[in-house]
């Protein structure tokens, strides 16, 4: 009786989930791990060898802390945001191909529902800094905007320029667009696109060096300085997710995907996936964050011209 | 699975009547708007109901993506007190509800006589073939509404830099 598409989406929807949990497991591990080795110290090292249970101690915390609302809050928008935040992230993740035939929801538009719901971040920021009546959450959240407002457009027009390359907005459809091997993937065709859609990407899932809505040093940890417990632990998920969510949409559009030479499948996936989160966080562990106006600049004076400037390129390409 | 999408429209409606009473009666703007966000994803699963995916999505892209974001940018920067003391007193509610009352009519009468009830789902229009019919047939009508959004865009920035000038 029970519709096997629904079906196929509900598993899907469950699976995603635990993939979430165990990839904010994981990269937390690797991030910490990684600063370490960075700044020339061991990182974790006392739960577990090398550490390595160490994210599970920092998970048990988290669910074992008190939730607490701030007097003057507005409860209801302070405890929808969290929410807000982390379940579109798993929906972004239905429609993208890990494998020839490992897919959720093979969807036409499948690019156009990731941006879609990829926009609703944004607002669950905005409804966080507000709801939790805190200046620096208020200053978080309206950097937040400002950012994310800004480097969707170039980020966009990276995408587009892909979908002029293949003609589709179906991610299965892209990979298959790109050969086997490295250079019949869409990146060496337009690397500038490439360049463009990761440093757009970083700004989107607000990591450094653009992670001014909730940089440290000014904002004290800017629109979640208010959340304790799991609320601050959906955000977190929410931001591996969203890492998650960017290099994969990264992989298969400028990367070919799960083709790779020897045995295409989901490892090849997986490997160009975490290759790139690793280059993120080593990013973040490597440069200064940028100030405001600079983040502004670049991309209003720099990526948005360049973007366009590659989408002409693109068509002449198509063309010939 | 009929009773199913029966189900589901039955869901829509109620999300998009909460949402917009929550909207229009809330005092606190914020929350109004997260009322409004609530009305506007309960339209686009209405789009996804009648096999629209694409309108359903720009739906939530443009709407609530970007123009909620927007609506809130400006209640931030205008800065109401979190308590929601902004409600004006409500002595012009009756022409308000005029006001509301009558495209809603005009509209309902147009759809009831202009389109005859069907039962079937039509089929999904892909993207090229919206394309081709907002740049070829519809032409001319797309052509005009552009010109409409980028005056109105110009006007505001026109408007923007005089209030600056003045203050």
């Amino acid at each position: 009786m029970i519709d096997p598409q629904l079906l196929r989406i509900l598993i899907a929807l469950v699976g995603i989930l635990g993939f979430v949990a165990l990839n904010a497991l994981a990269l937390v591990y690797a991030e910490r791990k990684i600063a370490g080795h960075v700044q020339r110290r061991p990182g974790p090292y006392e739960v577990g060898p090398h550490g390595i249970l160490q994210p599970l101690a920092d998970a048990l915390k988290l669910m074992g802390k008190q939730l607490t609302t701030p007097r003057d809050a507005d409860p209801v928008i302070f405890w929808l945001a969290p929410i807000l935040c982390f379940m579109p992230v798993a929906l972004c993740i239905l429609p993208i191909p890990f494998g020839p035939n490992l897919i959720a929801l093979d969807l036409n538009l499948g690019m156009v529902l990731i941006l879609a719901f990829a926009g609703l971040g944004v607002l669950s920021i905005c409804l966080a800094g507000w709801g939790s009546n805190n200046k620096w959450g208020l200053l978080g959240a309206a950097r937040a905007v400002a950012q994310n407002v800004a480097y969707e457009i170039p980020l966009l027009l990276a995408v587009l320029s892909v979908a002029f390359m293949t003609g589709s907005l179906n991610l299965a459809t892209i990979t298959e667009g790109q050969g086997t091997w490295p250079w019949q993937w869409n990146v060496l065709l337009n690397p500038l696109g490439f360049i463009i859609y990761f440093i757009c990407a970083l700004a989107e899932t607000n990591r450094a060096p653009f992670d001014l809505p909730e940089a440290e040093s000014e904002l004290t940890a800017g629109f979640h300085t208010e959340y304790s417990g799991m609320g601050f632990g959906l955000f977190f998920m929410a931001e591996y997710a969203n890492m998650i969510v960017a290099c994969s949409v990264a992989t298969v559009l400028f990367l070919g995907g799960w083709n790779g030479p020897f045995a295409p499948g989901w490892w090849w996936f997986l490997l160009k996936m975490y290759a790139l989160i690793f280059l993120i966080i080593q990013i973040r562990w490597t440069y200064p964050r940028v100030r405001f106006d600079q983040l502004l600049n670049l991309c209003w004076r720099w990526l948005v011209p360049l973007a366009l400037l590659n989408l002409v390129y693109v068509t002449i390409i198509v063309k010939l | 699975m009929e009773t199913l999408a029966f189900f589901a429209y039955a869901l829509y409606l109620a999300i998009i009547v909460g949402g917009g009473f929550v909207a229009v009666t809330n005092p606190d703007l914020v929350r109004a708007l997260v009322g409004l966000v609530a009305a506007m994803f309960g339209v686009a699963g209405m789009y996804f109901l009648m096999n629209a995916p694409f309108v359903g999505l720009m739906q939530l892209l443009i709407y609530v993506g970007a123009i909620s974001v927007l609506i809130f940018f400006a209640i931030m920067l205008t800065r109401p007190p979190a308590g929601g003391e902004e409600q004006t007193p409500s002595t012009r509610r009756p022409m308000a509800v005029l006001a509301a009352a009558a495209p809603v009519a005009l509209l309902g009468v147009i759809c009831f006589k202009a389109f005859k009830q069907t039962v079937a789902v039509p089929d999904e229009t892909g993207i090229k073939e919206l394309g081709m019919g907002l740049l070829g047939t519809y032409g001319l009508a797309f052509e005009l509404i552009s010109v409409v959004l980028l005056v109105a865009m110009v006007g505001a920035v026109l408007l923007g830099f005089k209030r600056r000038e003045e203050a």
